[in-house]
């Protein structure tokens, strides 16, 4: 599903680029001085790479990215999150969420209780930082949508994906 | 200059009446100062006890101004940063798009790049800038609800947006009185806390996390840092010295007023012993032999009433010319030169005619006088009885001076270059050295084992000195105890052009 959802993503950018790219470019600074400051940016900047959704109360995880640290950490998409370092979630919000995620962002780590099918468990989430990868494809995706520069390995990667 | 007035003081003849005059000033003097010393010292400690209350209270206000500042900017830059976030929150629940995350870096002009990493898939980034920003930029980031935003700032333009909060500043006011901190912005700070300046009192608070390159100084100025004419103090310290030398100064003049004026009350009181004798001495003896005939009448022997009238006589003369020496001095005193009236004299016929009217006087004293008399001298400018009164003093004094043995007295006439000089000369007793310096002093007389017999009121010499000043001219004494005086007066002679100058081109007409 995560799959999809991203492929569906990429492709209504795309769509987008396509319609807009001829006519007038998104991003007014020039390619090498976007790439810079994208590189700058996320480069060593953890991420959880799960997407959160709220139950009203409570908040659970709506997506996880295959290969992400919350991947890797067997969190799964339907985990209700009951606690995430030692604040409780049951009734809290995404809001919530976010800013323990803002306050664990020093040490990185995140301790979650969730609840799945019933039973509760506890797991251990490594966030890490963007691998060289990912951080290609934000500045070829930047440069296509942003300057409408088609990159040749953001083309020939996407359709890996 | 202090060590010159120890030694005139010292030096000062009548050294022996000084501890008092010296004490009477001295003491109030002394007094005064301390009181004076006193209250500066007080006025001193106060004012710095007031200087440094009104330093510390500026540098409280100074401080409270720049926390209060800093905190409202505090307060203002995050009031923005929400109000960012609040503004992204609403453009990504619309659909998070490189167009709205464009606009929304316009609508917040100091961020200068941002990038959008979604939940969902952080890869599928969005990336957008706006205006490049100074080199000096910090990153922020904001979770929002469905991802992260981490973007780039310009302090200086965040600042630039939050600078109307320091509009309104900390103000004291009191009546008539308005002192205003002065909040600026500094870059970069060197160290917070307060600070003394040149003129006042500073105090840096820095500013919270997205601006801390930044702080606040907030300034008060205070008249007491200045240094120079310009500090209360030193002008204060100043003016007290002044008052105190002027105090020493105004004390030393009345000290030598005093000292003056006692020397005068001294000579006063010897004016009123020796007068008072003087004046009571003929007045009895008249007085006598005044009853005596009266009582006696024709029955008196002849011989005896013609001494009894001669006596009553000698004694009215002698007081006749006491009260005239008693007035002319003061006369002469008041109005030096117009008490005198200059008629051409021949000093020789004055000389002549003084000495034979009074010849007999002299000889039945028993002195004999001599006169040297110099012919060749010419007509002068002299009042006639002035001097006459002068030379006939000096020849009383010659015969009062004198003792049993040599009454011979020389009056010499002669002149030199520059004066006409009339010489009297005794050799009777002499005159001590140490009087010699006070002979001319008013109501002065040399101490003699019997002073008291001998008539006089200390004016004699006191006239003849003045008369002589008068006429421009001056009194040289020669004595020796025991061998006599020659009382010498000079008068100037008047330079007479024509001689000089015929004299002078004489060798030349011929």
């Amino acid at each position: 599903m995560t799959v999809r959802l991203s492929h569906f993503l990429v492709a209504a950018l795309l769509l987008v680029t396509a319609a807009h790219a001829d006519d007038k470019k998104l991003c007014t600074s020039s390619p090498r001085e976007c790439e810079q400051a994208i590189r700058q940016l996320s480069s060593g900047r953890r991420y959880l790479g799960a997407m959160i959704e709220e139950l009203n109360p409570g908040i659970a995880v709506k997506a996880v990215i295959e290969d992400g640290p919350a991947w890797r950490s067997d969190l799964r998409p339907g985990d209700r999150i009951m606690a995430v370092n030692g604040h409780s979630t049951v009734e809290g919000n995404i809001k919530d969420f976010k800013q323990i995620l803002y306050t664990a962002k020093q040490t990185g780590v995140l301790w979650i209780i969730i609840k799945r099918s019933g039973v509760l468990r506890k797991v251990d989430v490594q966030l890490a930082p963007f691998s060289k990868a990912q951080i290609d494809k934000m500045v070829a995706q930047h440069l296509l949508v942003g300057h409408g520069i088609p990159d040749v390995t953001a083309t020939s990667t996407a359709p890996q994906h | 200059m202090v060590r010159a007035l120890l030694a005139k003081l010292k030096v000062s003849p009548r050294s022996g009446d000084r501890p008092d005059h010296v004490s009477s000033i001295i003491v109030p003097f002394l007094i005064v100062a301390a009181g004076l010393g006193v209250l500066a010292w007080r006025s001193y400690v106060l004012s710095a006890r007031m200087e440094r209350g009104v330093n510390t209270l500026a540098m409280q206000y100074a401080g409270y101004a720049a926390e209060i500042s800093a905190r409202r900017i505090d307060a203002a830059v995050h009031d923005e940063l929400s109000r960012a976030s609040e503004d992204w929150q609403k453009v990504e629940r619309h659909s998070p798009s490189q167009a709205g995350l464009q606009k929304w870096i316009d609508d917040n002009d100091w961020i200068t790049s941002a990038l959008y990493m979604p939940d969902a898939d952080p890869s599928n980034a969005l990336f957008a800038s706006g205006r490049s920003g100074t080199a000096q930029t910090g990153t922020l980031q904001l979770y929002s609800s469905s991802g992260l935003v981490r973007y780039t700032y310009d302090p200086s333009r965040l600042l630039r947006r939050v600078q109307p909060a320091l509009a309104r500043q900390p103000l004291v006011q009191a009546q008539g009185l308005s002192q205003q901190a002065q909040v600026s912005v500094i870059q970069n700070p060197s160290a917070a806390g307060a600070i003394k300046t040149g003129k006042g009192y500073a105090f840096i608070a820095s500013l919270a996390a997205p601006l801390s390159s930044y702080a606040i100084r907030g300034f008060v100025e205070t008249g007491y840092g200045t240094s120079g004419w310009e500090n209360a103090r030193l002008i204060s310290v100043l003016l007290s010295a002044l008052a105190l030398s002027l105090m020493a100064l105004g004390a030393y003049l009345a000290m030598r007023g005093l000292a003056h004026e006692a020397d005068t009350m001294k000579l006063r009181g010897a004016l009123v012993a020796n007068v008072s004798h003087e004046l009571r001495t003929p007045l009895s003896m008249i007085r006598l032999g005044a009853e005596t005939l009266k009582r006696g009448g024709t029955r008196l022997p002849e011989k005896q009433r013609h001494e009894i009238e001669d006596s009553i006589l000698r004694e009215v003369l002698h007081l006749s010319h006491l009260v005239e020496n008693v007035l002319d001095v003061a006369r002469i005193q008041n109005s030096s030169a117009k008490a005198l009236a200059f008629t051409p004299v021949y000093p020789r016929d004055l000389l002549t005619s003084l000495v034979s009217t009074y010849e007999s006087w002299i000889r039945s004293r028993g002195f004999d006088v001599t006169l040297h008399i110099d012919d060749a001298i010419d007509e002068q400018s002299w009042d006639r009885d002035a001097v006459s009164r002068a030379v006939l003093n000096l020849i009383d004094n010659a015969i009062k001076y004198s003792g049993d043995e040599n009454r011979i007295i020389d009056v010499t006439l002669r002149q030199t270059d520059e004066s006409v000089v009339i010489e009297v000369k005794d050799r009777g007793i002499g005159i001590e050295a140490a009087d010699l310096a006070r002979i001319f002093e008013p109501y002065y007389r040399a101490q003699f084992s019997d002073t008291q017999t001998r008539r006089g009121a200390g004016l004699g010499l006191t006239l003849v000195q003045q008369i002589i000043t008068s006429h421009g001219g001056t009194i040289e004494v020669d004595s020796k105890p025991g061998a006599g005086s020659t009382f010498r007066l000079l008068f100037p002679r008047p330079q007479s052009p024509k001689t000089t100058s015929l004299a002078q081109l004489a060798p030349q007409t011929l």
